[in-house]
């Protein structure tokens, strides 16, 4: 049996960053992109799931490939995906998005503002445009 | 003393997105400090302090139980634990299977942090009241191996739990053969105090070196209790399975109906033979 790898989702893991603004765009992009933008081609994966060891998720993760989001440059998803023998095509982070955005005010830990919304956008399509890029 | 929260933060499940709210609905409301799972478990240095200064809120969103695997792993106590799903079902809110926060997820949110979670949790002495270790046994013997069952008080599942009622209440835990089987066990997760349970319903799990095993309770009913001295010092239940070695205790429900299928001393003995001479 062939599997066609173009039809395969990729796993988008946003590292569990909570209580941090970083955090909440790197989850919100995921949402958008798995929920909102092109959930036939993505899903997420729960990093906590990975690291508490997860049977079902360690065999995912070694299956499909992976675009990991972090906040904050600890690079926590990115470190334990590729620990876990995870394939990351890209590694985001959102500090990096930030860079196009100065003196941007994102919103706070638990709700976004405008500029944060904005962020989670870019993200978001840029994931997206990645893997029509692939396809096409 | 200060409250620190560690939520499964999980994220591809409703009831993980609602365990992520609640904590940070109590950082809002009760400036409960937030530990953030991956962090903990990368650098478990960072919340040394924290840990060591607070009382432990662990809430998981799923019955995967993440967070609570975690702190199992890095062997924190835990003094209160929550569990999403459960709670959901308990107050009967439907929160559907949105990963956002709706009207409903949200009424959860808000009655969950309002309930004073640490004073749900029964000490282990309050619930203990009245259990005393057993002194008379009857025993199995087979090649090298000896069997103890206490002969009187207690009754057994054929899965090779007991259970032991005073009034209303049972004290759960597993066999001397269970124990003998497993070996030396080093590793036990308790369940959710609070959660409403059918009979053989999982109760706890035990794991050694050698195989795990869930334990099943004999009755059903609330669980009010469990034995979290079991969770720094598993090797109890090796040393006195019938008594310190307990798992959790339930608050009856119809024992009546439950002890219909539960075994005596004698009759356990019988199925201790036949299940010690398989095994050769």
């Amino acid at each position: 049996m062939t599997i066609d790898v173009k039809k395969q989702k990729i796993i988008v893991m946003p590292c569990s960053g909570i209580g941090k603004v970083h955090g909440l765009i790197a989850r919100e992009a995921t949402y958008a992109v798995t929920d909102e933008l092109a959930p036939d081609s993505f899903e997420p994966m729960c990093l906590a799931l990975l690291v508490s060891g997860d049977e079902e998720a360690l065999a995912k993760i070694k299956k499909m490939d992976c675009i990991t989001v972090d906040g904050c440059p600890k690079l926590c998803a990115a470190k334990n995906v590729e620990m876990a023998g995870g394939k990351i095509v890209r590694s985001i982070r959102v500090v990096d998005a930030f860079k196009n955005y100065r003196g941007a005010e994102p919103g706070t830990a638990t709700k976004l503002a405008d500029d944060g919304w904005t962020i989670v956008s870019e993200i978001a399509g840029g994931i997206c445009n990645k893997r029509e890029g692939e396809v096409s | 003393m200060k409250r620190a929260v560690l939520s499964c933060n999980g994220m591809d499940k409703q009831f993980g997105s609602l365990a992520r709210e609640l904590a940070l609905k109590l950082s809002e409301t009760q400036g409960t400090e937030i530990i953030c799972p991956v962090l903990l478990n990368n650098s478990p240095d960072r919340y040394e302090k924290t840990l060591a200064e607070s009382s432990l809120l662990v809430v998981d969103g799923c019955p995967t139980r993440c967070a609570s695997k975690l702190a199992n792993k890095l062997g924190l106590k835990v003094d209160d634990k929550v569990l999403i799903s459960e709670e959901a079902k308990t107050t009967g809110l439907e929160v559907g299977k949105s990963l956002r926060l709706g009207p409903v997820g949200m009424q959860l949110i808000e009655l969950l942090s309002k309930e004073c979670l640490v004073s749900r949790q029964i000490s282990v002495e309050e619930a203990s009241a009245g259990f005393d270790s057993p002194v008379d046994f009857i025993t199995v013997t087979h090649d090298k191996f000896i069997f103890k069952i206490p002969s009187h008080d207690y009754l057994f599942s054929e899965n090779d739990c007991w259970v032991r009622v005073i009034g209303n209440r049972a004290r759960i835990g597993v066999s001397d053969f269970v124990q003998q089987n497993l070996t030396d066990i080093t590793y036990f997760e308790p369940a959710e105090v609070g959660r409403e349970i059918e009979q053989f319903d999982e109760v706890g799990s035990l794991e050694s070196g050698k195989s795990m095993m869930d334990a099943l309770s004999p009755v059903s009913g609330k669980i009010v209790a469990v034995n979290t001295e079991l969770v720094d010092s598993p090797e109890l239940v090796n040393e006195d399975p019938y008594g310190r070695g307990w798992i959790a205790e339930v608050e009856l429900d119809d024992f009546e109906s439950d002890k219909e299928v539960l075994l005596d001393a004698a009759a356990y003995s019988r199925i201790v033979e036949k299940k010690a001479a398989e095994a050769n």
